[in-house]
């Protein structure tokens, strides 16, 4: 296989992080200095963002059998990297106060963001696997990074032990799948499954449910959920708003694509597994979300049910499911982050634990009301409020699926939001109780200046765009989509009556 | 994009850009102004429109949104919609000069009016939406705000409360109106509102119609807080009077009636319409006039009162007859003229006298005669009485019952049930006005009242001047505008109706006269009764409020603590539980599905089939002694790895025989040194409950299904022919490609060269880091004993005595140590045999570097570390730089000649003395190998048995272990 310059230019947002992971490394092995340390591993992280853009002009460029750098690799790369880019000014301030060796928190961000990015390009099992394992492993360390912290760590050793067994078992599926067809590309699988050259045979169908088993824990939707709250509540916060957001789509770009490119949406048996999964999602997050005391946690459980959601746009575009959940997707990250942002200010510096129960934000808009509104304008969002982001996505879900006659998926969708409704406003309003005598969590006063502060303010306005003019966004996503097997888009498809 | 309406896009911007505006309003202006600038602008527009309006136009305007999904941004005003745009500016503006008095100034007033105009732009989108996404997204927004209206503003526990249950009531209902808004445009085609209204029959003859019209009823009636909805309204009343004037009476509540008028040509006039609107408008209206009269709250009559017009209204519209909806848009207007001006009054009795409690008040008319002048007005007009508003339209209310055709008993039972309704309106207007304004002055108030400010009255005044106009003058005051919005409704089919004061004596007067005549004995027989009532009679026990409380708690508490006791989140073994038992169930379908057949195997080998038993049994067993008894295991896991490694040698596999069996051994080894440094654990301290013991059965049956499953696809999976296998390609190319003959090592050094150089890039840096990591490990002390051999030494024989940490006792091992001695140069000797050879036979740089570091652990674990260190000058660092470098070299130097990276070369030839040669240039780089292999292995081996040489934390070294 012969590299040719377009192919290089194509790589050139995973090599650039790649260069910052050793770059970041190599700065600390000279100078161990927080500040520097980690402005090279954001310098890095906005070349491998620029980049993208280089790589648009050549894209899509097939590079060997493993990687494919199209647009819809690179629309998803954004997100990754905006979502890194987002995390490491978070983490800035935050990590200040921590009494041990910080700087090695950006080695492991980039490397995570560096997964992301292989596993939204992969065309091959073994890319899809590398990237995930990549992403997976570096979490580990991430999730643990404040490893005094006892909930820290035991927020590691559970994900670490849960992500290895998914994904052995999603090695295991593969090999089922390499045995019945004897290939690992994604492509040839398809075109074997559209053509009908590998019948559905007993070895596949295990091999493609083990997937959806690791697949389904690696997005935790139910029922491979359990993980998710404990791990979100022990993680640090930026770090939580890492993995709800770009580790999760990441994975979840790779579906859709997959989705889309093997028609795997014309199988009625994959649909009927989606739906129930997606029905779970909704119900059981959204009801479990209900009972929490803790913000976290709340969030963990939330985003079960929203990518419950997604999963029903999922199953209800077929075709044009990657403008939908691409919506959804993007939508999602930018409201996430903004949520973790905002406790990751609040609760900067790094303490022995984060502001994470409710009680923790009582009287929190009288003391930093900016903040505070920006947090109940994310709550809101994920509630599905209109002028936010999310009202948007939720909007591109109900219609699908409601064109699409899926009542049980609609009933959910409809549940699920209701639910929504009563605990989100729950943890906004408890934010404009009276203040507590004492405040063991203060913002810091002039947390607008600062990086993780300018961070959630654009993540703000992303958000209020999304909602208010959607269409840029839409274009966007529109133009990342795949070649799928008919052209044409979701209005078209609601309208054709 | 028509930029012929253009003012119509900066009519829905106005309210908005206020609201920013406000908020950064100047400190020394008061934000008031900004609101009531606002509605006389806007009121402004609608007059520039009125001419045309009134004749029937429709004001369009429209922009590309959201193209993708088939929406624009589009606006659509119509006599309906201007009707209500009316209501908002007009009232906008009197609540606005009305709240610049009665807030407080120490109040946030920015925020306050920012939200006000907020609120005003929502609800302008909604009676402007030219599509049906549009309606709903304002129709969130209005929900949403209201929401901060409420909470944001008091401290309070009970207004947070009130806040949420309004945002969940009205917001669950805006989901459920989205889903009926997304099917209409399912059923149509189009979200466009023009298209809608133009598909009347499609939609009526549609099977979703039903479905449909519930979501949409759902979303209308919890807006409009009608029965079974009607709860969140009175508790809405926490919020600021000039809140609960502008969005609980004039404007907010009014959207569902709204939006059951503009979906009327295409949804009503079929049964169910009927039904469903005029069920919940006729329990509205008497559950909120029965509940109304035992109120001692000035706010919650007043809130009640509007939960039983709204239900009028709402009746009205139900009918399905033209009348019907001409009655109910005049209703909509005379309600919330006499509403907003009955609350403004209750605020300024509120504010004057410090409470609203009927009891507490009375005698106002002689403290502050003006406002109860006004209040007088606007209270008679609510309960009906001539020569003002309320009359006209409750008029209009009894002929629309009278006209109904829906069989006798249903007919006879409207028609009482209004005449019971309008009665009790009557009852408890009557106790509102006398019991705050009639009687002796209560001695009770919190504060002696007086007259509000001027211009706290002045928009009472203007509010009670209209209700009297319109009663006196209803055809010139009203007239044209109810006409431009009855038509916008009903299109051609207006029916004949005559607005006048002055009908003659006909069947609705003698309903009035009946209803007036019963509610003034009703309020005098009860009037002392009710004066002492705190709950409401018959109904209390049921109260909605209650049942939503309930169904909140089961679906907030009981249902979710459930479901956390059947899945406790956190415990890892639920998880793994249902990941397994997903796995299995995967399995076990598949198998059914597919019918597979197992096949049986052919001829069984009964040795190998025994020595599988035996290396099961040791795995089995390791597992077993894992928890207590590490060494055990450990030496059963070796013994697992022997299996494997014999299995190979029976499969004619000699060269995979001899690296398992050397990495066994090295790892073995390896765990064993680390294995010091684990805490002790000592078997039956903790007894297991029987709990415990079943649990550890189910993960023992999980278990073995899983094993099982999982070994019985493997053992499928490998039955099924490989399609195209890559190993006969690596066969055949081995010699004439590789130039070897031991496939393995061709595959390790040539064909597959570059992953073997990643690897031993990983085994470097795995070294590394285990040297990093236990540099400075220091044990913990609780974690070691003396060990045994020191134990017995310590008391013993001074000549036993170790001479300096880590050595081993003197004597000990003496022979075996002469063995290894005399036997390490030769295992030397064999190694390099193994590294040279390794390309044509079995051996090669792994097996080799293992063979050598086999020889290094034996002579540590005989010698002792430091005798080994003293002796062999093995470097590990440079070792594996030098190994890694070299196996680097081998690749660039292909490249240097021209060829891709790693290219190998082989030749051979004959030499004179030595016979044929043979050689292949993939050598070097099995050397690199066999180097990075040895140093790795050593820099482990020291790093772990160092660890003994060093004392535990916080240990003062004993006298008989000298410092090093």
């Amino acid at each position: 296989m012969n590299f040719t310059s377009d192919s290089w230019i194509a790589l050139l947002p995973i090599l650039v992080t790649s260069v910052t992971v050793v770059a970041t490394m190599l700065a600390i092995a000279i100078r161990r200095n927080h500040k520097w340390n980690a402005t090279i591993c954001v310098a890095g992280l906005n070349l491998a963002l620029l980049s993208c853009l280089l790589a648009l002009n050549v894209a899509p460029q097939q590079v060997t059998g493993l990687l494919v750098i199209d647009k819809f690799a690179l629309f998803y790369d954004v997100i990754v990297l905006g979502a890194a880019l987002a995390t490491a000014t978070l983490s800035f301030n935050y990590m200040e106060g921590y009494a041990g060796e910080k700087e090695e928190l950006y080695v492991l961000l980039a490397l995570t963001a560096l997964g992301g990015l292989v596993l939204v390009s992969a065309t091959n099992f073994v890319t899809f696997f590398i990237g995930m394992e990549i992403t997976a492993v570096s979490m580990y360390g991430m999730i643990g990074y404040p490893h005094r912290d006892r909930r820290a760590l035991e927020a590691s050793i559970k994900y670490m032990i849960l992500s290895a067994i998914a994904g052995a078992f999603i090695l295991f599926g593969m090999a089922l799948i390499y045995a019945q067809t004897g290939t690992l590309s994604f492509n040839q699988l398809a075109d074997g499954l559209v053509s009908g050259t590998f019948a559905a045979s007993g070895l596949l169908v295990t091999g493609g449910a083990l997937i959806i088993v690791g697949v389904g824990f690696e997005v935790s939707l139910v029922p491979f959920h359990l993980w998710a709250p404990d791990v979100y509540e022990g993680a640090p916060a930026p770090i939580g708003g890492y993995l709800a957001t770009a580790s999760k789509a990441a994975m979840f770009a790779v579906l859709l694509r997959y989705f889309v490119e093997s028609r795997a949406y014309e199988s009625a048996l994959l649909l009927d597994i989606l739906s129930v999964m997606a029905v779970l999602s909704i119900v059981v997050g959204n009801v479990l979300a209900l009972l929490q005391q803790n913000l976290k946690r709340m969030l963990a459980y939330s985003a079960i049910a929203h990518f419950g959601y997604a999963l029903v746009a999922f199953v209800a575009t077929g075709a044009f499911a990657v403008e939908a959940v691409g919506f959804y997707l993007a939508s999602y990250v930018v409201t996430t982050l903004g949520a973790f942002g905002v406790i990751a200010i609040i609760s900067t510096p790094i303490k022995a634990s984060d502001a994470d129960t409710l009680y923790d934000y009582r009287g929190q808009f009288w003391r930093r009301p900016y903040l505070a509104a920006i947090l109940t304008a994310m709550l809101m969002s994920l509630a599905g409020a209109p002028m936010t982001a999310l009202f948007i996505g939720k909007l591109y879900v109900f219609a699908a699926s409601i064109d699409q006659r899926l009542w049980i998926l609609v009933g959910a969708v409809t549940f699920g939001s209701a639910a929504g409704l009563f605990y989100y406003s729950r943890a906004a309003i408890v934010m404009f109780q009276r203040r507590r005598w004492v405040e063991p969590f203060k913002a810091p006063r002039n947390w607008t200046f600062q990086a993780g502060g300018m961070a959630v303010i654009t993540l703000t306005f992303l958000m209020l765009l999304m909602g208010l003019y959607p269409q840029p966004v839409m274009e966007l996503i529109k133009a990342a989509g795949l070649h799928a097997p008919q052209a044409g888009n979701l209005a078209l498809n609601v309208l054709a009556h | 994009m028509d930029w012929s309406h253009a003012p119509a896009v900066w009519l829905i911007l106005l309210p908005f850009v206020a609201s920013g505006l406000a908020a950064i309003w100047p400190r020394r202006w008061h934000p008031g102004y900004v609101m009531t600038g606002t509605g006389a602008l806007g009121l402004a527009v609608l007059g520039w429109w009125a001419p045309g309006l009134l004749d029937g136009e429709v004001v369009r305007w429209q922009h590309a949104w959201m193209p993708a999904l088939g929406l624009d941004f589009s606006l659509y005003i119509d006599g309906l919609a201007a009707l209500f745009a009316l209501l908002v500016f007009g009232i906008g503006i009197l609540v606005a000069i009305y709240a610049r008095y009665y807030m407080p100034a120490h109040y946030p007033l920015k925020r306050f009016y920012t939200l006000m105009l907020a609120f005003m732009g929502a609800m302008l989108g909604i009676v402007m939406a030219g599509n049906v996404i549009q309606l709903v997204f304002f129709w969130e927004l209005t929900s949403l705000v209201s929401f901060l209206l409420i909470g944001y503003w008091h401290q309070g526990e009970s207004a947070r409360d009130a806040a949420r249950t309004a945002l969940i009531v009205t917001g669950g209902g805006g989901l459920c109106l989205l889903g009926g808004a997304l099917l209409l445009g399912h059923i149509v085609g189009s979200y466009d509102l023009g298209a809608i209204l133009a598909s009347g029959d499609t939609i009526r003859n549609s099977p979703l119609y039903e479905v449909t019209l519930v979501l949409i009823l759902l979303g209308a009636l919890s807006k409009s807080a009608q029965f079974p909805f009607h709860f969140w309204l009175p508790q809405a009343m926490s919020a600021p009077t000039p809140v609960s004037a502008y969005l609980h009476s004039a404007t907010m509540v009014k959207a569902g009636v709204f939006l059951l008028l503009r979906f009327w040509p295409v949804l009503a006039g079929t049964d169910a319409w009927f039904w469903g609107v005029g069920t919940a408008g006729l329990v509205s209206l008497l559950l909120g006039a029965w509940i109304a009269t035992f109120q001692q709250d000035l706010k919650a009559i007043l809130a009640y009162s509007t939960i039983s017009h709204l239900g009028l209204i709402m009746m009205m519209v139900g009918f399905g007859s033209t009348l019907g909806v001409v009655a109910a848009l005049f209703h909509v207007i005379n309600h919330a003229t006499f509403k907003a001006s009955l609350f403004m009054a209750a605020g300024a009795i509120d504010h004057e006298a410090g409470t609203r409690d009927l009891r507490r008040l009375g005698g106002l008319r002689r403290l502050m005669p003006i406002t109860a002048t006004l209040a007088l007005i606007s209270g008679a007009a609510m309960a009906g009485v001539p020569l003002l508003n309320g009359f006209l339209s409750k008029e209009m209310f009894f002929a629309v019952t009278l006209g109904s055709d829906y069989g006798t008993w249903v007919d006879t039972g409207v028609v009482l049930f209004a005449v019971l309704a309008a009665g009790l309106s009557v009852a408890y207007s009557l106790r509102l006005l006398v019991g705050t304004f009639f009687g002796p002055v209560s001695l009770d108030s919190p504060r002696s009242p007086g007259e509000p400010p001027r211009w706290m009255r002045v928009p009472i005044a203007l509010l009670s001047l209209l209700c009297l106009l319109v009663g006196i003058l209803p055809a010139r005051v009203v007239g044209p505008v109810l006409h431009a919005a009855a038509a916008a409704v009903l299109g051609a089919e207006l029916p004949v109706y005559s607005l006048q004061l002055w009908h003659g004596f006909t069947w609705p007067l003698v309903m009035s006269i009946a209803a007036f005549a019963s509610g003034c004995v009703f309020y005098v027989v009860t009037r002392s009764y009710l004066a002492e009532r705190e709950a409401t009679a018959w109904i209390a026990p049921v109260s909605a409020r209650r049942v939503f409380e309930w169904v909140m708690v089961m679906l907030t508490e009981t249902l979710p603590r459930w479901q956390q006791a059947v899945f406790p989140a956190r415990h890892l073994q639920v998880q793994l539980r249902v990941l397994f038992g997903m796995a299995a169930g995967v399995a076990a379908l598949v198998l059914v599905q597919f019918a597979w057949q197992v096949p049986a195997p052919g001829r069984i080998d009964v040795g190998l089939a025994v020595l599988w038993l035996v290396g099961s049994g040791c795995a089995i067993g390791a597992a077993r002694q894992a928890k207590f008894h590490r060494m055990t295991a450990l030496m059963l896991s070796g013994g697992a790895g022997l299996a494997v490694a014999i299995t190979f040698v029976w499969l004619s596999a000699p060269d995979l025989a001899a690296t398992q069996l050397l990495v066994e051994s090295v790892t073995t080894v390896l765990l064993l040194l680390g294995l010091r440094w684990l805490p002790k654990r000592i078997p039956g301290l903790v007894r297991s409950s029987p709990r415990t013991r079943r649990r550890r059965l189910g993960d023992f049956l999980i278990a073995s299904v899983a094993g099982g499953g999982m070994g019985m696809l493997a053992y499928l999976a490998m039955l099924h022919p490989l399609p195209d296998a890559v190993s006969r390609f690596f066969i055949e190319n081995a010699l004439p490609g590789g130039g070897g003959r031991n496939v393995v090592n061709v595959i390790l050094v040539d064909f597959r060269s570059f992953d073997t150089l990643g690897e031993i890039t990983v085994l470097a840096i795995v070294a590394l880091s285990i040297y990093g990591v236990l540099r400075r490990f220091r044990p913990a002390n609780e974690s070691l004993g003396t060990p045994h051999l020191r134990l017995q030494a310590k008391g013993g024989d001074p000549a036993m005595r170790p001479a300096h940490p880590g050595a081993t006792l003197p004597g000990f091992m003496a022979v075996p140590a002469r063995l290894v001695l005399l036997v390490s140069p030769f295992a030397l000797l064999f190694a390099v045999h193994l590294l040279v050879r390794g390309h044509n036979l079995p051996g090669g740089g792994f097996v080799a570097g293992l063979a050598v570091t086999l020889v290094l652990i034996v002579l540590c674990m005989a010698r002792g570390v430091r005798w080994v260190e003293a002796r062999v000058r093995v470097a590990p660092l440079r070792w594996i730089a030098f190994g890694w470098l070299l196996a680097l070299a081998t690749g660039t130097g292909a490249m240097l000649l021209g060829r891709p990276f790693l290219t190998s070369w082989h030749g051979s030839g004959t030499l004179p003395v030595l016979g044929t040669w043979h050689f292949a240039s993939a050598l070097f780089f099995d050397l690199g190998v066999f180097a990075v292999v040895v140093g790795v292995a050593t820099l482990i081996l020291i790093a772990l048995a160092h660890q003994s040489v060093r004392a535990p934390i916080g240990v003062v070294r004993h006298d008989d272990t000298e410092p090093t």
